[in-house]
C-alpha cells in the first residue's frame, strides 16, 4: 500500500511550519545604506577583550554629535577567537562589521594577507594629515610594503614596572621609585637586586621578586634589533639577539628562583594580585587596569610604579581599527574610526581607562603627561610612561609572534617549576614552533 | 487467569494479551521502592552534581575583589542583583536568551520528530539498504567536523544566513545521535509482533507510528529533547563564527561579559547564572515524562 | 523451502515479504540524510580535499596541493603520537568508570522514589553548567598549593600532588571533569532504556528466587542491551575527539599543559587549526582520527560482546526466554 496521502501531507506539513517558524525567527538585515550622508545608519564595531570605548562613553558621544548615527560593538571576548572569526569572515567576505579591531599579534597577516580587503587610510584625502599624527613606528606596523595602511592605531603599550613598595621596604630594600629606577637600569641589575629580596632575612612569606620568568621573556625580547622576525620578514628565532637575550635573562631569573613560577593569565596569577605573591611585574599601562581589577579597592595605596624598564623602553601589545571594504557604510565607518583614535578620544581614553594612546599628539597633551595614579601610590604615571613612550625600540613584528612567544613562555614555565634544563626546554620550544611555521 | 503456557513469549518479554490491564499497570516499572542506601547514594550524586552551579551563584554574588582572595568564598553574599545588573548592561542577555530558546526548541522539535521518525524507520520497517544507510548515519558521527565550520560558515553565507539564526538551527536539525539513539529504542521498546499485528489489523505506516511507537517510546523522546537542547543551549563553538553580538544566542551574548575595564569573574558568573535559568525550567517540565511502560496491554487501532 | 505462517509466531528467524512500510521507510529517514547532505555533506568532503593541500586561514584561497604529505606529517609527528596516546588514556579512565556509574545510577533511579523528578534533573546539571565555570573550581579544587584535595592528602600525611603539571595526576584530573560533567548524560540515557524493560520479568525472576544482583544481570543487563551498546559507541566517539575539557583545564591554551601532558588528539588538531592557522594539517588529523574512531568503536563492540555474553549467561529463571534484543 503506497503511503497514504494525509501521511504524507502530514509529514510536509510539519516540515513548513518548522521553516516557517524558523524564517520568522530570524531578525531583518539593516537596509543598504543611501548615499545621503545624513542617512539613518547603523554601524558595527567588531571588537574582542577590553576596548573600553563604551565604559569611556565615546559611542554615546559620538552619537549625540551625529544623531542618524547608531554604533553598535560586537564582542568576542578571546582576541584569538576573535581573531578566527575574523579570518573566517574575511575568507568569505561577508558577515564582516563595519569597523574592526585588529590586535598587535595579526596586524602583520592582515598587512601581508587582507590588505585588499580593507581600506586604506593613507590614500584618503586626509591621508598625511593621519600619518603625522601616530608615532611613526605604529603607523608602520599597520602599513603595507608599497604605502597601504590598513587600520589606525588606538592604544600601545609602553612598559614599566610596576611593584610592591612595601614587600621591598619588609625586605629592607630602598623601594621609593627614583632609587629603583638605578638600581633596575638593566636585567643583570634586575636580577640581582632579585636574588638580594629572595635571600633577605625579613622578605614576606611565601613571596618572590618577580612573578614569572615569562614576565621577563615577553619584555626582553622586544629589546633587540630582531625579535622572532628577522629583517627580511622571515620568522628566524635561532638568529634573534632577541630572542638569544631574553631566553638568557628569563631563564638565568627561573633557575636563581627569583620568580613565583605562575603562569600568566591563570586564576592562581590573578589571585596574586592581591596576596603579596610576588612584588615585581614587567607593566605595559593596561596592566595597571588589570592589576587593578584583580586585587580590588581594598589593594590602593599598596602598589606602585617605577620609572624605569630594565633593557631598555618597549612595547607590549596594542590596537588598530580598520574598516574592512565590505562595509556597506564605509564613508561613515571611515569617520568613526577616525574620531575614534584622534587627540581628544585618545586623551580621554588615557584618563579614564589608562589606554595609554598611539596618537602621538594625544601622548604630548598635558592632560596625559600629568596624569597620576591614586591606586598606584600617586606615581606620576603621565610622565613615567610619556617618557618611556618616547624612547621605545620597535623590532619587527611578523606572522607568528604570538604562538611563538606562547612556546617560549610554556617551556620557561617547565625551568621554573619541574626543574627542566634551559637547553632541553629550548629545544622543545623550538619543535614547538616548527609546528607553527611549518 | 490464563497460565503462562498461553502467553505469547515474545523475545524474553511477556506481552499481555488485553485480558488484564489492571494487574499490568500495578506492575508499571519497578515495583520496587528505593531504599535508604538508595537515597543515600542519590543524595550524594545530587551533591556532587550541583556543587559547581552552586559554586557559580557563590562567584555571583562576590564582588571581583572578594573573590580573589586567596581563601575562595563558600556561601554566597549580597552582590547577586548588582552582579546581574552590569551584567546586562555589558551583554545582550535577554536578546540572546530568546534567540537560544527559539533555536534550542526549533533544534528539539526537529530532532525529536525526525529521529523518531527515522529510528522506527530503521528499527521496524524492512527496506532495501537498511543496513547500509544505517551504519552511513551512524559513521557521520566519527568524523571530527571542527575544521568543517569554514566551508559551512562560507555555504552559509552564500545562503545569505550568515548571522541569522537559521545558521544554527538548520545544521543539526536532525542528528545521527537522536536516529541511532531512537532506533536502538525502538528495536527493544517495541516488539515486532505489534508492528505486525497492526498491518495485519490494516492501518498504514504513520497510523502505526502515531498510536503505537510513540507512545512507547516517550521516555526516549523525553530524554532526547532534553539532551538535544541542552547540547544546543551549550554550543558555542559554531554560533561564535555564525553569529554576532547583534543577533546571539545565549553563549554569544556572553562573549561581551568580559569587556568591562578588565574581565570581572564576578560579573561573568553572574551573566551565566541568568543564561541558564531558562534550562532548569525546561528541565523541571520535562523530567517528570521519563515513566515507561504504557505500551504492555491495550493497543487499540 | 519453509511455510510462512500467518499467525503472531514466535520464531526470530527473518521472513522476507514485501512489508506495507517499505516505501514510508525512505521517506521516514529521508530528513536526515536530506539535511545532511545539505549541511553536513559539502563540509565533509572538503575537509577531505583540504587536507590534500597546505591552507591557513589567512590565505584561504591560496591552496596549495601537496597530496599525502600532510597525512605523512602526521605519521612522523611526535606531538601526533603522543596526542594519540594520551587519548587512549584520558579515553578509558574517563569513559570506563562513568558508564558504570551511569549505569548504576540509572538502577537507582528506576525505583519508586520520592522527588524522582528532582533527582533527574539533578543528575543532569553538570552537563547544564557552563563548563567555563566548573573548570574554575575543578581547578580550585586541584590547586597544588591551595587545592582542597592536596590539603586533604596533607593531612593524611600523603605527598601533595602536582595535578597541573604532572602527566597522571593531570589526565586523572582531566579525566575527573569529563566524568563529572556526563555520567547524568549517560544516566539519562540508561535511565531511557530501563523504561523499556517491561516489570513482569523482575517480578518473575523475584519470583524464582532471584536476589537483585541476579536480576541485574540477567534481567536489566540484556534488557539494556540496545541503550549499552549506544553508549558505548557514543562515548568512544566522543572520548575520542575530547577537546573542550583538556583546553580549559589549561586555561584555553591548547598545548594540553606545558609538556603536553594532556593533549589529546582533539586538541590537536584544535590547536594546529585554529591557534597554528595550519588548516590542511588540522583537516588531516581529523580524518586520521574518523579511520582510529572507526577501529576503536569496532573493537569496543567487540569487547562488549563477549563480555556481555559472559557476563549475562544463560543460568537463569526457566520462565525467561533471553535472547538478543539487537538484531
Amino acid at each position: 500500500m503506497p503511503v497514504p496521502l494525509h501521511a504524507r501531507w502530514r509529514a510536509v506539513a510539519v516540515l513548513a511550519v518548522a521553516a516557517l517558524g524558523v524564517a520568522a525567527c530570524s531578525s531583518s538585515k539593516n537596509s543598504s545604506a543611501a548615499q545621503d550622508p545624513n542617512a539613518k545608519v547603523t554601524l558595527t564595531v567588531g571588537l574582542f577583550g577590553t576596548f573600553g570605548f563604551k565604559e569611556a562613553g565615546l559611542y554615546d558621544e559620538y552619537m549625540k554629535q551625529h544623531p542618524n548615527v547608531t554604533i553598535k560593538e560586537d564582542d568576542v571576548e578571546q582576541s584569538a577567537d576573535y581573531w578566527t572569526r575574523l579570518k573566517t569572515r574575511l575568507a568569505s567576505g561577508s558577515g564582516l562589521d563595519d569597523v574592526q579591531g585588529i590586535e598587535i599579534g595579526f596586524v602583520s597577516d592582515v598587512v601581508q594577507n587582507h590588505a585588499s580587503q580593507f581600506v586604506d587610510f593613507a590614500s584618503l584625502p586626509e591621508g598625511n594629515t593621519l600619518k603625522s599624527s601616530f608615532y611613526d613606528w605604529k603607523w608602520q606596523q599597520a602599513t603595507t610594503s608599497d604605502g597601504k595602511t590598513l587600520g589606525l592605531g588606538t592604544d600601545t603599550g609602553p612598559e614599566a614596572i610596576c611593584y610592591r613598595p612595601d614587600l621591598l621596604k619588609a625586605a629592607g630594600l630602598p623601594s621609593d621609585g627614583a632609587t629603583l629606577a638605578t638600581k633596575w637600569a638593566s636585567w643583570d641589575d634586575f636580577i640581582n637586586f632579585g636574588k638580594q629580596y629572595e635571600s633577605s632575612p625579613t622578605k614576606p612569606k611565601g613571596s618572590n621578586f618577580v612573578d614569572s620568568a615569562a614576565s621577563i621573556f615577553s619584555t626582553a625580547v622586544y629589546q633587540g634589533n630582531e625579535a622572532y622576525d628577522n629583517s627580511s620578514g622571515k620568522p628566524d628565532v635561532a638568529n634573534s639577539d632577541g630572542v638569544a637575550s631574553a631566553w638568557k635573562y628569563s631563564t638565568e631569573a627561573a633557575q636563581a628562583k627569583i620568580t613565583a613560577g605562575l603562569q600568566q593569565f591563570s586564576t592562581p596569577w590573578n589571585k596574586a594580585f592581591s596576596s603579596g605573591a610576588f612584588a615585581a611585574i614587567a607593566c605595559p599601562t593596561w596592566m595597571m587596569g588589570y592589576i587593578q581589577s584583580q586585587a580590588g579597592d581594598g589593594n590602593s595605596g599598596k602598589w606602585s610604579v617605577a620609572p624605569v624598564l630594565p633593557g631598555g623602553a618597549t612595547n607590549w601589545g596594542g590596537s588598530w581599527l580598520g574598516v574592512p571594504k565590505a562595509s556597506k557604510h564605509q564613508q561613515a565607518a571611515e569617520q568613526l574610526v577616525e574620531w575614534l583614535t584622534n587627540k581628544e578620544q585618545e586623551v580621554t581614553m588615557w584618563t579614564k581607562g589608562g589606554h595609554w594612546p598611539s596618537n602621538s599628539q594625544a601622548a604630548a597633551d598635558p592632560a596625559v603627561k600629568g596624569a597620576t595614579s591614586t591606586y598606584f601610590s600617586n606615581a606620576p604615571v603621565g610622565q613615567i610612561f610619556g617618557a618611556i613612550a618616547d624612547k621605545m625600540k620597535i623590532p619587527p613584528i611578523g606572522l607568528y609572534d604570538t604562538q611563538i612567544q606562547q612556546a617560549f613562555t610554556t617551556q620557561l614555565t617547565n625551568v621554573e617549576t619541574k626543574g627542566t634544563d634551559p637547553s632541553k626546554a629550548y629545544n622543545d620550544a623550538m619543535s614547538a614552533i616548527k609546528q607553527v611555521t611549518g | 487467569m490464563t497460565s503462562t503456557v498461553d502467553r505469547p513469549e515474545v523475545h524474553g518479554k511477556v506481552v499481555a494479551t488485553g485480558s488484564e490491564p489492571r494487574r499490568r499497570q500495578r506492575h508499571r516499572g519497578q515495583p520496587m521502592h528505593g531504599g535508604p542506601g538508595t537515597y543515600l547514594a542519590l543524595i550524594v550524586v545530587t551533591i556532587v552534581s550541583v556543587f559547581p552551579l552552586y559554586y557559580t551563584i557563590v562567584m555571583a554574588s562576590h564582588t571581583n575583589a572578594e573573590l580573589a582572595r586567596k581563601t575562595p568564598p563558600l556561601l554566597p553574599s549580597t552582590a547577586l542583583f548588582g552582579n546581574i545588573s552590569k551584567a546586562f548592561e555589558l551583554a545582550p542577555l535577554n536578546k540572546g536568551l530568546v534567540n537560544s530558546v527559539i533555536v534550542s526548541s526549533c533544534i528539539t522539535a526537529g530532532t525529536v520528530a525526525f529521529c523518531t521518525l527515522a529510528g522506527f524507520a530503521f528499527a521496524k520497517l524492512r527496506f532495501r539498504g537498511s543496513n547500509v544507510l544505517l551504519g552511513l548515519c551512524v559513521v557521520t558521527m566519527m568524523v571530527p567536523m571542527q575544521m568543517g565550520i569554514i566551508p559551512l560558515y562560507m555555504l552559509m553565507a552564500r545562503l545569505g544566513l550568515a548571522n541569522h539564526i537559521e545558521a544554527v538551527i538548520l545544521p543539526t536539525l536532525v542528528t545521527a545521535f537522536g536516529v541511532f539513539f531512537m532506533r536502538q529504542y525502538i528495536a527493544s521498546a517495541v516488539p515486532d509482533e505489534l508492528i505486525e499485528a497492526g498491518f495485519v489489523d490494516g492501518a498504514n505506516t504513520f497510523r502505526i507510528f502515531r498510536s503505537i511507537v510513540v507512545p512507547a517510546v516517550r521516555p526516549a523522546m523525553t530524554v532526547l529533547a532534553m539532551l538535544t537542547f541542552l547540547t544546543a543551549w551549550n554550543d558555542f563553538f559554531w554560533p561564535i563564527i555564525a553569529l554576532s553580538s547583534q543577533n546571539p544566542t545565549v553563549q554569544v551574548s556572553f562573549q561581551s561579559l568580559a569587556t568591562g575595564y578588565a574581565p570581572e569573574q564576578s560579573i561573568i558568573m553572574a551573566g551565566t547564572l541568568y543564561g541558564t535559568l531558562p534550562v532548569l525550567v525546561v528541565f523541571a517540565l520535562l523530567g517528570r515524562h521519563i515513566v515507561g511502560g504504557i505500551m504492555q496491554g491495550a493497543v487499540k487501532g | 523451502m519453509t511455510t510462512i505462517s500467518d499467525t503472531r509466531a514466535v520464531s526470530t528467524r527473518r521472513r522476507r515479504r514485501t512489508r506495507p512500510g517499505s516505501k514510508a521507510a525512505y521517506a521516514y529517514i529521508a530528513p536526515f540524510f536530506l539535511l545532511f547532505a545539505a549541511f553536513s555533506l559539502y563540509p565533509w568532503l572538503d575537509t577531505a580535499w583540504v587536507s590534500l593541500h597546505d591552507v591557513r586561514l589567512s590565505t584561504y584561497h591560496q591552496q596549495t596541493w601537496i597530496g599525502l604529505d600532510n597525512y605523512k606529517n602526521l605519521f612522523t609527528n611526535a606531538f601526533f603520537w603522543r596526542a594519540f596516546k594520551n587519548t587512549i588514556t584520558i579515553g578509558i579512565i574517563s569513559t570506563v568508570p562513568q558508564l558504570c556509574m551511569a549505569l548504576g545510577i540509572a538502577h537507582l533511579l528506576n525505583y519508586r522514589l520520592r522527588g524522582r523528578t528532582f533527582f533527574r534533573v539533578a543528575i543532569l546539571m553538570p552537563y547544564a553548567t557552563s563548563l567555563a565555570a566548573a573548570t574554575v573550581i575543578f581547578l580550585q579544587l586541584f590547586d597544588k598549593d591551595l587545592g582542597i584535595i592536596n590539603w586533604f592528602l596533607s593531612e593524611l600525611h600523603l605527598p601533595r600532588v602536582d595535578w597541573q603539571g604532572s602527566k597522571w595526576p593531570a589526565q586523572i584530573a582531566v579525566s575527573s571533569i569529563v566524568t563529572w560533567r556526563w555520567t547524568g548524560y549517560n544516566a539519562l540515557i540508561y535511565l531511557a532504556g530501563l523504561q523499556a524493560i517491561d516489570g513482569t520479568l523482575y517480578e518473575a525472576a523475584a519470583i524464582d528466587g532471584a536476589s537483585r544482583w541476579q536480576q541485574f544481570r540477567h534481567v536489566t543487563i540484556p534488557g539494556l542491551r540496545p541503550t549499552i551498546l549506544f553508549t558505548i559507541v557514543v562515548s568512544t566517539i566522543g572520548a575520542s575527539q575530547l577537546f573542550g575539557e583538556p583546553l580549559l583545564y589549561h586555561n584555553g591554551i591548547p598545548d594540553g599543559g606545558t609538556s603536553y601532558q594532556y593533549q589529546t588528539l582533539g586538541l590537536l588538531m584544535y590547536q594546529q587549526g585554529w591557534t597554528n592557522d595550519r588548516l590542511g594539517l588540522a583537516s588531516a588529523t581529523a580524518w586520521t582520527m574518523f579511520g582510529i574512531i572507526v577501529i576503536a568503536v569496532l573493537v569496543n563492540l567487540a569487547l562488549t560482546r563477549r563480555r556481555a555474553h559472559h557476563f549475562a549467561a544463560p543460568e537463569a529463571a526457566p520462565t525467561l526466554q533471553l535472547s538478543e534484543v539487537t538484531r
